[in-house]
């Protein structure tokens, strides 16, 4: 368990190298001007200003360099990503994207090793098994780690628990699907899943998956979805479509935040991003919102843990490599870095123990208030996995991001829950398209 | 064949004069057309872009596919029916901004509005007004007493389909009212006297006089928004992404996930290829009609 106290930002700055210090390691500065092309789907107003920082601070460092920042989205990135390539304009830095996406690249050679970047940072102020996930073979390293993410964390409001006479925090799906059913009432729904054909269906179906006990795939990458979890994981989700908004079927990230922030919901899915909306858009319930693991099908089942593991990584064919690594290795000075996590506390969680252990980190008014809630969300972030790593005995899936884009299993939450088609076609066709995505 | 030298020099100039064309002509038509149908063939990764040969593979997979065939029906579904729309609505308002009215200037400035605007702006207006929390449209509708609870605009059948066949409606008719309004203005009025003194009333007039003269304009406008619509991409994808499920999966969006989402840019070119075969018929319609019209201008 990672403790609130820690270094001054004089050892943190120290311990860190700070980028700009530790970078010119690796070569010289040119001479002639650069142009340094940064991508992240991460854009929100706060994160640009942290980006802006930074972008700042690296130009002041290395005369003569720009650096553009340019935004993608989680749901767009795949054919940017793939236009770039294709066309051998690829940026110099991507951040934020999931690891999964990171492994796929790495598999087709579409990416810089990460090792010398790692190397400037300082590996040991990694939280241990930080970079695991994009460890590709025994010490090489595709990218690393940016943050952390928590993203299927229940929210509550405490308030209509208690006016609900809901006493304690759902631990199971019995109890959600009861505390939805008490708390929905007027205006107020029981919860906001998604039921769109998007990645965040996919990706909380996923999590429901995991819940019931299953996974998609063997240790071994094995389909295997012909079983009760991924049945019971497909009923779950059915039933608490009567606890959604009729809307659910459209929703994707940001509308499902929007639904809770907002007071629509009694219960909210995401990532430490609530708070910062809660406590801008809507404090009245500030208050009375808490952070819990979300509820799997029996007490006895463990908790399993979204994070996308948001990345960073250096196109192969990404011009004035130096400068690139030397501003990859940049985004993690603290003084930017921290800015950067503060941006949306919670949301995105350190990497380095010492910026975690930092009292300017933990001097964040939102991180204070909320210390339980980001100590929990560090906690499963830590722990947690994805498609492209389900659990710890599994191989890296380098097929993830094909899959999750592919919406195999977003429409089967649809045709199960909206077209009310028998369990076992959706379950077939799922493993059958699942067989057909991992051979191709 | 020329053998007088001055003969040989013009033909010589006409070669480099047109020289330019072809070769514009080539590079914007004939060869993204040619690539389209050589990458076909092929089962292409689209990062590396590199591939196998699978000759007509990617085609028999393709007849064999259910989401092809559901996708296209889509097309059609969407194409008939907000081109439809388009084309009375159209009409409609042109007819009204054709009589002396108050402002008239102002209102066909402001009825082009939908069309000029980002298509990005009018999705986003559009989901907010569907919004099930928020959105006027249910507002009004539960306020109204008509509904008992939110409407789901976009996320069931058929309300997504006619989701977006209403907005592509709103979002195109301004094409139509240019062109119709504009043939409205040249339309003879003797036409008209001469309808009025053989005893016809409006619905007459508007089907013995306006509709014909229409016609002409109306074909190449049915033409131009029919290949237009068939391919429409953005106000779909950023509507419904092509569900519930594969409901509103447009040809064009099938493309997109099969390039972009699986990485096999070979099977999207398969159906890029299959859609513009599809098109092809419009086109010789489009063709044959622009044909017929030069002869019977030219007579």
């Amino acid at each position: 368990m990672v403790t609130s106290t820690g270094p001054s930002r004089r050892i943190v700055l120290a311990g860190l190298g700070g980028a700009a210090l530790a970078a010119p390691a690796l070569t010289p500065a040119s001479a002639q001007p650069v142009v340094l092309r940064w991508w992240s789907p991460q854009t929100a107003p706060a994160q640009r200003e942290a980006y802006n920082f930074q972008i700042r601070t690296f130009q002041e460092a290395n005369p003569g360099v720009t650096v553009n920042f340019e935004a993608t989205s989680d749901e767009g990135y795949p054919a940017q990503m793939a236009a770039a390539f294709a066309s051998g304009q690829v940026p110099n830095v991507v951040t934020h994207l999931p690891s999964f996406a990171v492994s796929q690249y790495w598999a087709n050679n579409l990416l810089e090793p990460f090792n010398s970047v790692i190397d400037a940072i300082g590996p040991a102020n990694f939280f241990e098994g930080a970079n695991r996930i994009y460890e590709v073979a025994p010490g090489q390293f595709a990218g690393t780690g940016i943050g952390g993410s928590a993203a299927n964390m229940m929210w509550l409001r405490q308030d209509l628990m208690r006016e609900a006479g809901v006493t304690e925090v759902p631990r199971t799906w019995d109890q959600l699907r009861d505390a939805c059913r008490r708390m929905q009432r007027g205006p107020v729904f029981g919860a906001p899943l998604p039921y769109a054909r998007n990645s965040m269906t996919s990706l909380i179906f996923i999590c429901f998956v995991h819940g019931a006990g299953g996974s998609i795939f063997t240790p071994d990458l094995q389909v295997n979805v012909e079983n009760d979890a991924f049945r019971n994981a497909l009923e779950f989700y059915k039933s608490m479509r009567e606890f959604c908004p009729p809307g659910a079927t459209n929703y994707s990230w940001g509308d499902s935040l929007t639904a809770f922030v907002s007071g629509a919901t009694a219960t909210g899915i995401y990532t430490g991003r609530v708070l910062a909306n809660v406590a801008t858009q809507n404090p009245r319930i500030a208050s009375s919102v808490t952070c819990h693991m979300y509820p799997t099908i029996s007490a006895a089942t463990p908790h399993w843990t979204f994070n996308d593991f948001p990345s960073v990584m250096i196109p192969k064919g990404a011009s004035n490599i130096e400068m690139t690594r030397r501003f990859a290795a940049h985004l993690f000075r603290a003084d930017g870095y921290i800015r950067q996590l503060h941006a949306a506390p919670g949301h995105v969680l350190p990497v380095l123990r010492p910026i975690y252990e930092s009292a300017e980190y933990q001097a964040n008014p939102l991180i204070q208030a909320n210390r339980p809630a980001v100590q929990l969300m560090s906690q499963a972030a830590s722990a947690g996995h994805n498609l492209g790593w389900e659990t710890t005995r599994h191989r890296p899936n380098v097929r993830a991001g094909q899959i999750v884009a592919s919406h195999v299993f977003a429409e089967a939450v649809q045709r199960f829950v909206s077209n009310n088609e028998p369990i076992a076609t959706v379950v077939s066709d799922v493993a059958r398209r699942l067989e057909q995505l991992m051979r191709a | 064949m020329a053998t007088n030298p001055l003969d040989r020099r013009y033909a010589l100039l006409g070669a480099v004069l047109i020289a330019p064309t072809i070769l514009i002509f080539s590079a914007v038509i004939i060869y993204p057309l040619v690539s389209a149908i050589y990458l076909s063939l092929f089962t292409i990764f689209t990062p590396t872009l590199r591939g196998q040969w699978v000759g007509l593979g990617n085609y028999a997979e393709l007849m064999a596919s259910n989401e092809f065939w559901r996708s296209l029906a889509n097309t059609f579904i969407w194409t008939v029916f907000t081109l439809t729309l388009q084309i009375v609505l159209g009409i409609a308002v042109a007819l009204m901004l054709h009589q002396n009215m108050v402002f008239r200037s102002l209102a066909r400035s402001l009825i082009l509005f939908p069309y000029f605007v980002s298509t990005v702006v009018a999705v986003l207006v559009w989901r907010w007004l569907f919004n099930d929390l928020y959105g006027i449209l249910n507002y009004l509708a539960l306020i109204s007493g008509l509904l008992q609870r939110p409407l789901d605009w976009l996320g069931s059948m058929p309300n997504a389909m006619i989701s977006i066949v209403l907005v592509g409606a709103w979002k195109y008719f301004p094409f139509v009212v240019i062109a119709v309004l504009a043939r409205l203005q040249s339309i003879p009025d003797q036409l008209y006297e001469a309808a009025k003194m053989d005893g016809a009333g409006p619905i007459a007039r508007f089907f013995d006089v306006t509709l014909p003269q229409l016609k002409e304009v109306l074909v190449v406008v049915i033409l131009l928004r029919a290949i237009w619509d068939f391919k429409e991409f953005d106000l779909i994808y950023l509507l419904t992404g092509g569900g519930p499920v594969i409901s509103t999966q447009t040809l064009p969006l099938m493309v997109y996930k099969e390039a972009f989402g699986l990485n096999d840019m070979g099977r999207a070119s398969a159906i890029a290829v299959s859609m513009m075969l599809v098109m092809l018929v419009f086109m010789v319609l489009y063709l044959r009609s622009a044909g017929r019209s030069e002869r019977e201008g030219a007579r």
